[in-house]
């Protein structure tokens, strides 16, 4: 009877956990399917009369931004993904089987940066970047970006790498086979799964980031969507159009979440428990 | 040197093939390493530099030193004592929610068995989605007239007195934004919850179980103790996204009412990218992160210590 009651009790708490969770992206979901009249309507009607698909119709329409904050988003997280994924596959390898005289300073020197706030960061990187030219550029985001992710990178990488038993290797280099190509033939196939982790918390960082583009990309055209949908936010909401813009960019997270969610929950935990 | 050509590929001398594989080790790292060492390694130390200079970007030429002058400054100024109180009372209320909230959610997602993989999908899903975006929707669910929440206080629960302009009052201002956190990191600190409950032997816990120690007992005198590494790695991760919170006070409040929410790391970007005062941002950011560090030693401390 008790054993019963605990359990109702905790269903009922993750019940509205989950509830309290799920509202807020569920309510923006609804509400870009409203008119502006439903939506500055008091009181509210939390389901929209009809299919209203207007808000998302105006995103095409000329004058519009999001196209350029969605494409410069998707130019920076991809390019930024795959240099974070080819970065780590080779210094993950270097470090956990090719020791070098100061390889183990450069490893501690690397993940001791995880801990230190993006804050201190920032001004030498501006600084730099304007030296170079490329602020207000998708360049000087994804540079950035890359070096912010990389630490997490190789960590995981580098315990896939120790994960694989040592025999493997070491056959192939007796064999006469390169450093290079044990790697590219043999090691790299193993640590597939590392490399998935590796992917989609790059993906989640780059494509969520904030504070870097906030600073380094000041001109509209420049700007990922985490910063420029924050300009649609003025003195007079078209929160209809917006819920719209935001929808389409929750999107390709919460897809790639539905479809990895067991290795983003393993990157999490693996980054972790080991660091 | 002849008599190593003669010998083939196939037969390398260890020696050879180790001296060999530090090299490929050193280009295996090397291309990273330039990544990491021109934005982190290298602006650690050149905000260091900085944080001892004058040095406003727009108008001087060149910095010009100033020894701790930006530090001595920085503790005097109205604007930075008030972000400080605010980023710390923001970490402290963050800190305790984010620790018990979280554990308890791990604790029922670790005992129950059924409708495992909808709860964790929901409580999971916010960690995705991008921060600057779900507080846009929240500073909208929180809009005084037309908002979710209000709405829902009044017209649902019929509860008029405790809908408020939720973020024109800066107390109020404040348990929003924590709020808002809270949404956002909840599921990352219960998968690191679960990963340490996991890792707890089931020889221990059904060993428990027949000393007669269920339900409660079981968890505040075997779990809890046994969590020790979870919680100097939750807490860790807790602080620092306490003390470098930016995104939603930024977004939704813009530090207001007044300066009621501003944060530290909304001061060092004002004087960094608005005044152009880099050598006193400087200072307020290292303030910030030895704050950091401080705090996640003195964590790393007392969870050690109890042993």
């Amino acid at each position: 009877m008790r054993h019963k009651l605990t359990h109702g009790v905790m269903y009922t708490a993750l019940g509205i956990v989950s509830f309290i969770f799920v509202t807020p992206l569920l309510y923006v979901t609804l509400t870009s399917f409203k008119t502006e009249q439903e939506i500055f309507q008091v009181p509210q009607s939390l389901l929209p009369d009809g299919i209203y698909t207007d808000n998302y119709a105006s995103i095409f329409s000329a004058g519009n931004s999001f196209i350029r904050y969605f494409a410069n988003s998707a130019i920076i997280t991809v390019t930024g993904v795959i240099l974070v994924l080819v970065l780590s596959a080779l210094a993950g390898y270097g470090f956990a089987r090719l020791p070098f005289r100061g390889s183990n300073w450069m490893l501690t020197s690397i993940l001791m940066t995880i801990t230190i706030p993006l804050a201190v960061f920032l001004v030498p990187i501006y600084l730099m970047e304007d030296s170079w030219g490329i602020l207000n550029t998708n360049l000087g985001l994804i540079l950035p970006n890359v070096a912010v992710v990389l630490p997490f990178a190789i960590f995981i990488m580098r315990a896939n790498y120790i994960g694989i038993p040592k025999e493997l290797e070491e056959a192939a280099l007796i064999d006469g086979c390169g450093v290079f190509r044990t790697w590219w033939n043999i090691m790299l196939p193993l640590v597939k799964n590392g490399s998935v982790i590796v992917i989609i918390h790059a993906f989640y960082n780059i494509w969520g980031e904030y504070t870097l583009a906030k600073t380094l990309a000041t001109k509209p055209e420049a700007m990922p969507l985490t910063v420029g949908l924050t300009l649609f936010k003025g003195e007079v909401w078209a929160f209809g159009m917006l819920s719209a813009v935001i929808v389409l960019s929750m999107l390709p997270p919460i897809i790639i979440f539905m479809i990895f969610q067991k290795q983003l929950i393993e990157g999490i935990t693996q980054g972790a428990v080991k660091g | 040197m002849a008599d190593s050509s003669i010998i083939s590929r196939k037969h390398l001398s260890i020696k050879t093939l180790n001296r060999r594989k530090q090299w490929y080790g050193f280009f295996f790292v090397v291309p990273a390493f330039l990544f990491i060492f021109s934005f982190m390694l290298y602006p650690v130390v050149y905000s260091f530099y900085m944080s001892l200079h004058n040095y406003n970007y727009v108008y001087d030429t060149s910095p010009t030193f100033a020894g701790i002058g930006n530090f001595l400054k920085a503790i005097q100024e109205l604007s930075f004592r008030t972000a400080l109180k605010n980023t710390i009372v923001f970490s402290f209320f963050y800190f305790i929610l984010v620790m018990g909230l979280s554990l308890t959610i791990a604790l029922i997602l670790f005992h129950i068995k059924r409708l495992h993989g909808l709860f964790r999908t929901a409580i999971f899903l916010p960690i995705v989605v991008p921060v600057s975006l779900s507080a846009l929707v929240f500073l909208w669910i929180l809009q005084e007239n037309y908002g979710l929440l209000n709405y829902l206080l009044r017209d649902v629960l019929g509860l008029t007195a405790l809908a408020k302009p939720w973020l024109n009052v800066g107390s109020t201002a404040m348990v929003s934004i924590i709020g808002v956190s809270l949404w956002a990191t909840i599921g990352f600190e219960t998968i690191l919850f679960l990963g340490g409950l996991q890792t707890l032997s089931r020889e221990m816990l059904e060993a428990a179980e027949v000393d007669g120690a269920n339900g409660f007992k079981r968890i505040f005198y075997v779990i809890f103790p046994n969590l020790k590494e979870t919680y100097i790695l939750t807490g860790i991760w807790a602080i620092l996204h306490g003390l470098k919170v930016f995104v939603e006070p930024n977004v939704m409040t813009n530090g207001g009412p007044g300066n009621s929410t501003l944060v530290v790391y909304q001061e060092v970007y004002y004087n960094a990218f608005n005044r152009f005062e880099m050598g006193y941002a400087s200072a307020e950011a290292y303030i910030l992160a030895i704050l950091a560090l401080a705090f996640s030693l003195l964590n790393m401390y007392i969870n050690r210590a109890k042993d």
